[in-house]
C-alpha cells in the first residue's frame, strides 16, 4: 500500500516471532547504523585530533548513560549517583591494571564487573524505595563514595589520584586518538546492541513492567526486587565500562572528576536523548558533549567584541558552559519533554506522511 | 517550527566544531600552553598570577619576542579540575615547546607525560615533589621538566617553623610550643605537611593532629573551636586566601589566640581586605623580592608589563602578578639562551634554566631573586622572606587606598636561609 | 571528654541547625503544597544573600531597607519561577520535575558566580558589639540574632498556617487537591504563592548566613543539606522540618567532636549526615513526623 521510502504499515501487521524481536524493523534503518559506524570508522581520515577526542567521548559516556538510560528509563527508578558508579569503574581499572598486572584488555570489562558488585550492593537496599526516596539515597551515596575515593589512597591514590597505563595487545599501543577510537566503537557498538537484545528479552519487559505499573507486575507475578536490583547491576556495569575506558584514554584518574555535576549531566543526556529510547540515549549525549564545546566556541568568536566586555564572557567562559547545561535542561524539559529521540520520530514522520502531516 | 529549529541548532554545534579545529598562527611562533585557574576553588589568587603570565608574554611579543619570534600562547581556564587539565594537556603534546601551569594536583599528575614528551612545565605550584630532577630521594618520580620560582611549600614551611621557634624562645615561652597542620585534604595543601611536622618535631614542637577544613569558604566555627580546645600556638595555613579567610574571620570571632603562619598563596591584599582586622599578624613567605610600586629597580619592568593589559597605569597588581612575570621572565631568557644553543625546542629551554647560578632576569633587579636550576637540583632557592600582614582599622575602601592609608602593611620580618641539605629534596 | 569544647559544639549546632530548620521548613512548604521536590533550595538563599549584598555596597542603604527590598524581589522571583519554569511541567513525571529543579540550581549557581565572582564577600558590618556571653561561652552577636529571626520565622509560619486565610487555603490544597478546588481555592495562586513564600524565607535565612560568614557559593550547598533533615522528619511534615534541622546541625557537631578528639579522619562533619540518611532510608523513610504511604492497588 505505501509508496513512499519507508516501508512502515500503520498498524502491527508482522507474522512471525522473529520479526516481532527483531532489532531493525526496515532494512533501510539497519543500512543507515552500518553507515554510521563506518563513517565514524572512517572519522581518522576526515577528523583532527580534536574532533577524534569529541567523537571518543561521546563513546565512552554514551555507554555509561545507557545504563543509566536502562535503570531510569526502562525501569522507572531514579539515580543522582551514577557519576561515582563511572568513577568507580575507572578507578578499578586502573588499580587491577597497575597493582595486578592484568592487561588492560581485560581489566576493563573486570572493572565492568567489580562495579557492577558495587551497583548490586547498593541496588539491594534501594530496591525498597521508591520515587523521592530513591533519588535521595543515590545523591547521598554520591557523596558517601566520592568520600570513600578521596580517602581510599591503596585503591584511588587518595586525592591525588593515579595514573593509567593505555591500552596495548600484543605490543600495539592504542594510546593515539584515532587508534583509541576503534577501540571505543568496537566497545559501543557491543554495548549498544547487548543493550536492545536485553530490551527484546523477558528480562526487558519485566523491566519495562515495573516501570509502568509496579503493582500489576508483582500481581503477574515478576519480582519486583530481583527486577530493580538486576537493573542497578547492569545498569553499573555500563557505567564501569565506560568509567574504564575513560581511565585508559586519559591516563589519569583523579577524583575531582567525579562530582555530583557529572551525576547530573548523565541525566540531562537521558532526558534530552529521551527516556528508554537507546538511539536517543547517543543522541543526547552527541548534544552534551557539543553543548560546552559550542558554548566555548561562541565565548571564543566574541572574544574582544563590545558583547564580551559588557558580560565579561573571557573570565565567565567556565560558568557559561555550567550555565548553558542548566538552561538546557530546562528548556528541554518545558518545550521537548520526551526528548530528541521523540523529536526525530517526528521529523521522519513528517517526511514520510508529508503533505499529510497533521 | 520546531523542526528548523533543531536542524538549526545541529548545524551550528558542528560549524562550531569546525571553527574550533582551524587554528590560525605563523609558523614561526613559538607555542605555549597556559593553564590558569580563573574560576575554580583557587580562582582568588588564580586570576591574578594568570593576568601576570598572560601580560608578560603580551610584553615578550611586544618587545621583540625571542629572537624575532613571537610566543603564541593558548590559555585554558581549567578551573582547578584535574581531568580537565589533564584533557587540555593532551591537546598540547606534540605543539608546545613549553606550558605555563598551574596548580599541585594536575602539575603533579602531569610530571611523567612532561618528562615523557620533554616540555619544560612552569608551575605556580610549589610542591617538594617537583624538585627532584634525577630521581632517588623522597619525591615519587623524578621531574626533570618541572620548575618553579619561588622556595617550594616545604621549605617555605620549614622557614616559617625556624622562625616561629625562635619567636617562642623571644616572647619567653615556657615549655613546648605547639604546632598544629590546617589545611584541605588536597594534594596541594598536603605538599609540605610531613615536611613540616618532622621539622617542627626537630626544633622542639609538639605537633597536634592536623585540621581539616576545605578549599572554599564556609563556616569553619568547629574547626576554630577545636584550634582553641588543642591550645595551639603557632598554626599553619594550607590553603589559598579564599578560604583561609572563612578561618580567620571564624577564629577571631570565637577569640582563637594563635599565630598564624601561611603558605605563599595564603595571604595578600585582596586578602587583608576581605578579613579586616582577623588577618592581622599573619605570617607569610613571599616568593618576589617587593610589592608593587615598591621602590626597586625591576619595579618599572613590572610597571610596563602591566600597561599591556592596563594602559592607564593605575591598577594595583597583587603579589601574586609579579610572582607570574618573574615566572614568565625566566622561561623567556631560557627561550632566548635555546635559540642560540641548537634551537627553541623542549629539551634545550630546559637545558637553557640549569645554565645560569643566582640568575635574575635582565630588568627585573629587586623583584625578582636569584635563582638557580641545576640538573641535580630543581629548587631554585632556600632563602625565604617572611612577612607580616598588619591591619588596623577598618578595610572598606579600595585596596590601593587602603594601602596608601597605611591600613593595610606587609612588613618583612626576617629571612631565613634554610641550608640546601640533601636529604630534604623532594619532600 | 572535653565537655568544654562538647557544649561549644552543640551550642553552635543548634544555631546552624535552626537555620537548616528554615531552610527545610520551605523546603517542606513547597512540597507539601505542590508536591515538587525543590532542588533548587539552597540557590534560593544564594540569591537572596547576593541581591542584599549587591544593595548594601552599591547604594548608602540601611540595612533593614536592602533586607526589606530583597524579601519583596525574592517574594516576586519565587512566584516568577512557579509561573514560567514549573507550571508547564505540572502531572509530568517525578523524574522530570526533580530534573528542572536541578536545572534551575545549576544554572542559578553558575550565575551567581558569574555576576558576583567565587570569592567569598563579606557583609559590611551591622551590629557594634561582636560577641555576647551566654552560659559562660562566648557567642557571636550575629548568632544569637540568627537564632532569633529562626524562631520567629518559625512561630510566624505556625500563626501562617493556622490563623490566616490563605495559609489555611494551603493547607486546603495540601490535604486534598480536588476538595481544595471544588471549594473555591485557586490551586495556582496556592502554588505560586507557596514557591514566593519559599523563596522569601529562604532568603532570610541565606542573608544571615551571609552576615556571619559573608557570602559565597557555599550557600548553596544549605539546599542539599536540606535532604537529611526533611527525611528525618518527615517529607510532609513542617514541625518535622524544623526538628529535623536542628538534629542535623547537632549531628554534624557531634560529629566533627568525636572526629577531632578520636577518628581523625578530618571530614567526618561533612560526611555524616549523609551515613545518616542512608541510615534512616532503610529504617525509616518516612521519618519521624511524616506520613506513611500506603499504597492502593
Amino acid at each position: 500500500m505505501t509508496s513512499v521510502a519507508y516501508d512502515r504499515p500503520s498498524g502491527d501487521f508482522k507474522t512471525s516471532y522473529a520479526a516481532d524481536t527483531t532489532i531493525f524493523p526496515t532494512r533501510t534503518s539497519a543500512a543507515f547504523c552500518v553507515a554510521g559506524i563506518a563513517l565514524v570508522a572512517a572519522a581518522p581520515l576526515y577528523l583532527d585530533k580534536y574532533g577524534l577526542s569529541i567523537l571518543i567521548q561521546i563513546g565512552y559516556l554514551g555507554i555509561a548513560a545507557l545504563g543509566l538510560n536502562i535503570l531510569v528509563g526502562f525501569t522507572g527508578q531514579i539515580s543522582i549517583g551514577h557519576a561515582v558508579f563511572f568513577g568507580f569503574g575507572a578507578f578499578a581499572s586502573a588499580y587491577l591494571n597497575n597493582n595486578f598486572g592484568v592487561p588492560v584488555f581485560f581489566a576493563i570489562p573486570l572493572a565492568g564487573l567489580a562495579t557492577t558488585v558495587v551497583g548490586l550492593v547498593f541496588g539491594i537496599p534501594a530496591a525498597r524505595l521508591k520515587g523521592l526516596y530513591l533519588a535521595i539515597a543515590t545523591l547521598a551515596a554520591q557523596f558517601i563514595l566520592q568520600d570513600f575515593f578521596a580517602r581510599a589512597s591503596w585503591f584511588t591514590g587518595g586525592v591525588a589520584g593515579t595514573p593509567a597505563e593505555s591500552l596495548t595487545i600484543f605490543g600495539y599501543a592504542f594510546n593515539t586518538d584515532a587508534r583509541y577510537l576503534y577501540v571505543v566503537l568496537a566497545y559501543v557498538v557491543i554495548m549498544y546492541l547487548l543493550a536492545t537484545n536485553l530490551m527484546r528479552t523477558r528480562d526487558g519487559r519485566a523491566l519495562v513492567a515495573v516501570r509502568d505499573h509496579y503493582l500489576s507486575a508483582e500481581m503477574m507475578g515478576v519480582n519486583l526486587t530481583k527486577y530493580r536490583t538486576m537493573s542497578f547491576g547492569i545498569s553499573s556495569f555500563y557505567a564501569g565500562v565506560g568509567g574504564a575506558l575513560y581511565a585508559h584514554y586519559l591516563g589519569f584518574v583523579s577524583v575531582e572528576g567525579f562530582t555530583i555535576l557529572f551525576s547530573i549531566q548523565f541525566l540531562a543526556m537521558i532526558i534530552i536523548g529521551g527516556l528508554g529510547s537507546i538511539m536517543g540515549t547517543l543522541m543526547g549525549t552527541a548534544f552534551m558533549v557539543l553543548l560546552p564545546e559550542a558554548m566555548t566556541a561562541l565565548a571564543g568568536q566574541l572574544a574582544g567584541s563590545p558583547i564580551d566586555r559588557a558580560l565579561g564572557l573571557n573570565e565567565g567562559i567556565a560558568f557559561l558552559r555550567e550555565m548553558a547545561i542548566g538552561a538546557v535542561i530546562i528548556l528541554f524539559l518545558i518545550f521537548e519533554p520526551d526528548g530528541l529521540a521523540h523529536r526525530w520520530r517526528q521529523i521522519r514522520a513528517y517526511f514520510k506522511l508529508y503533505p499529510f502531516s497533521y | 517550527m520546531r523542526n528548523t529549529a533543531h536542524v538549526l541548532r545541529a548545524a551550528f554545534a558542528g560549524a562550531a566544531l569546525a571553527a574550533t579545529a582551524w587554528v590560525p598562527a605563523a609558523a614561526q611562533d613559538i607555542h605555549v600552553g597556559h593553564l590558569a585557574d580563573y574560576s575554580g576553588a583557587t580562582s582568588d589568587v588564580g586570576t591574578p598570577y594568570g593576568q601576570g603570565v598572560a601580560d608578560t608574554i603580551a610584553w615578550v611579543n611586544a618587545n621583540g619576542g625571542i629572537g624575532g619570534r613571537k610566543i603564541a600562547s593558548e590559555t585554558i581556564d581549567y578551573s582547578y579540575q584535574v581531568p580537565r587539565a589533564v584533557s587540555a594537556y593532551k591537546g598540547w603534546a606534540g605543539r608546545v615547546v613549553a606550558i605555563q601551569g598551574w596548580g599541585t594536583a594536575d602539575t603533579e599528575a602531569l610530571v611523567a607525560f612532561v618528562s615523557k614528551d620533554k616540555i619544560p612545565y612552569y608551575s605556580a605550584s610549589y610542591s617538594a615533589a617537583l624538585t627532584d630532577p634525577a630521581g632517588g630521594s623522597k619525591a615519587d618520580k623524578p621531574a626533570p621538566y618541572n620548575f618553579f620560582y619561588g622556595p617550594s611549600y616545604s621549605d617555605a614551611a620549614r622557614a616559617m617553623v625556624q622562625w616561629a621557634a625562635e619567636d617562642w624562645k623571644k616572647k619567653g615561652g615556657k615549655g613546648k610550643p605547639k604546632y598544629v597542620h590546617m589545611g584541605a585534604n588536597h594534594p596541594y595543601p598536603n605538599a609540605p605537611k610531613a615536611a613540616a611536622e618532622a621539622y617542627a618535631k626537630e626544633l622542639g614542637f609538639e605537633v597536634l593532629p592536623a585540621i581539616q577544613f576545605a578549599l572554599t569558604p564556609g563556616d569553619y566555627t568547629a574547626q576554630c573551636l577545636t584550634l582553641k580546645q588543642a591550645g595551639a600556638n603557632y598554626a599553619y595555613l594550607g590553603n589559598t586566601a579564599g578560604s583561609n579567610i572563612s578561618v580567620l574571620k571564624a577564629c577571631h570571632a570565637a577569640g582563637v589566640k594563635v599565630q598564624f603562619l601561611g603558605n605563599v598563596w595564603g595571604m595578600d591584599e585582596n586578602a587583608m581586605k576581605a578579613a579586616g582586622e582577623a588577618a592581622d599578624g599573619v605570617v607569610f613567605p613571599m616568593r618576589a623580592g617587593a610589592i608593587w610600586n615598591d621602590n626597586v629597580p625591576g619595579m618599572k619592568l613590572m610597571q610596563a608589563i602591566s600597561k599591556m593589559s592596563d594602559p592607564s597605569g593605575t591598577a594595583y597588581r597583587p603579589i601574586h602578578y609579579l610572582a607570574g612575570a618573574c615566572t614568565v621572565l625566566y622561561m623567556k631568557e631560557a627561550m632566548e639562551w635555546a635559540a642560540n644553543n641548537g634551537g627553541v625546542s623542549g629539551e634545550n629551554i630546559k637545558k637553557g634554566m640549569e645554565s645560569r647560578e643566582n640568575w635574575v632576569p635582565k630588568g627585573a633587579e629587586g623583584v625578582c631573586k636569584p635563582s638557580t636550576w641545576s640538573a641535580k637540583d630543581h629548587r631554585p632557592t632556600l632563602e625565604v622572606d617572611l612577612y607580616r600582614a598588619s591591619v588596623k582599622g577598618s578595610t572598606d575602601a579600595s585596596v590601593p587606598e587602603l594601602i596608601k592609608s597605611g591600613t593595610i602593611k606587609m612588613t618583612k620580618i626576617a629571612t631565613v636561609k634554610l641550608p640546601r641539605k640533601q636529604e630534604w629534596l623532594g619532600w | 571528654m572535653d565537655t568544654q569544647l562538647l557544649l561549644q559544639l552543640l551550642l553552635n549546632g543548634l544555631i546552624v541547625g535552626a537555620l537548616y530548620g528554615v531552610v527545610a521548613m520551605c523546603f517542606v512548604l513547597i512540597y507539601k503544597a505542590s508536591q515538587v521536590v525543590n532542588f533548587a533550595q539552597g540557590e534560593f538563599l544564594l540569591v537572596g544573600a547576593w541581591v542584599c549584598w549587591w544593595l548594601l555596597t552599591t547604594y548608602p542603604l540601611p540595612f533593614y531597607a536592602a533586607f526589606l527590598i530583597t524579601l519583596a524581589f525574592m517574594m516576586a522571583f519565587g512566584l516568577l519561577l512557579q509561573v514560567v519554569v514549573l507550571r508547564p511541567l505540572i502531572g509530568e513525571p517525578v523524574i522530570s520535575v526533580i530534573m528542572v529543579t536541578i536545572g534551575l540550581s545549576i544554572f542559578f549557581q553558575a550565575l551567581m558566580k558569574w555576576m558576583f565572582g567565587v570569592f567569598a564577600k563579606p557583609f559590611p558590618p551591622i551590629f557594634a558589639s561582636q560577641t555576647v556571653d551566654v552560659l559562660g561561652l562566648q557567642v557571636q552577636t550575629v548568632y544569637v540574632m540568627s537564632l532569633a529571626v529562626s524562631v520567629l520565622i518559625m512561630v510566624g509560619f505556625a500563626w501562617f498556617f493556622k490563623f490566616s486565610r490563605m495559609g489555611l487555603a494551603m493547607r486546603a490544597v495540601a490535604f486534598d487537591q480536588q476538595a481544595a478546588q471544588s471549594l473555591g481555592v485557586s490551586v495556582r495562586t496556592v502554588f505560586a504563592l507557596s514557591w514566593g513564600i519559599s523563596a522569601m524565607v529562604s532568603a532570610v535565612a541565606g542573608v544571615v548566613v551571609g552576615v556571619v560568614n559573608g557570602v559565597s557559593s557555599a550557600l548553596s550547598f544549605f539546599g542539599i543539606k536540606v535532604f537529611p533533615a526533611v527525611i528525618l522528619g518527615g517529607l510532609d511534615s513542617i514541625v518535622g522540618a524544623v526538628i529535623g534541622g536542628i538534629i542535623v546541625g547537632l549531628l554534624e557537631n557531634i560529629a566533627h567532636y568525636f572526629d577531632s578528639q578520636f577518628l581523625h579522619w578530618g571530614n567526618l562533619y561533612e560526611v555524616a549526615p549523609f551515613y545518616v540518611l542512608i541510615v534512616i532510608l532503610m529504617i525509616w523513610p518516612y521519618g519521624l513526623f511524616g506520613t506513611k504511604d500506603i499504597e492502593r492497588v
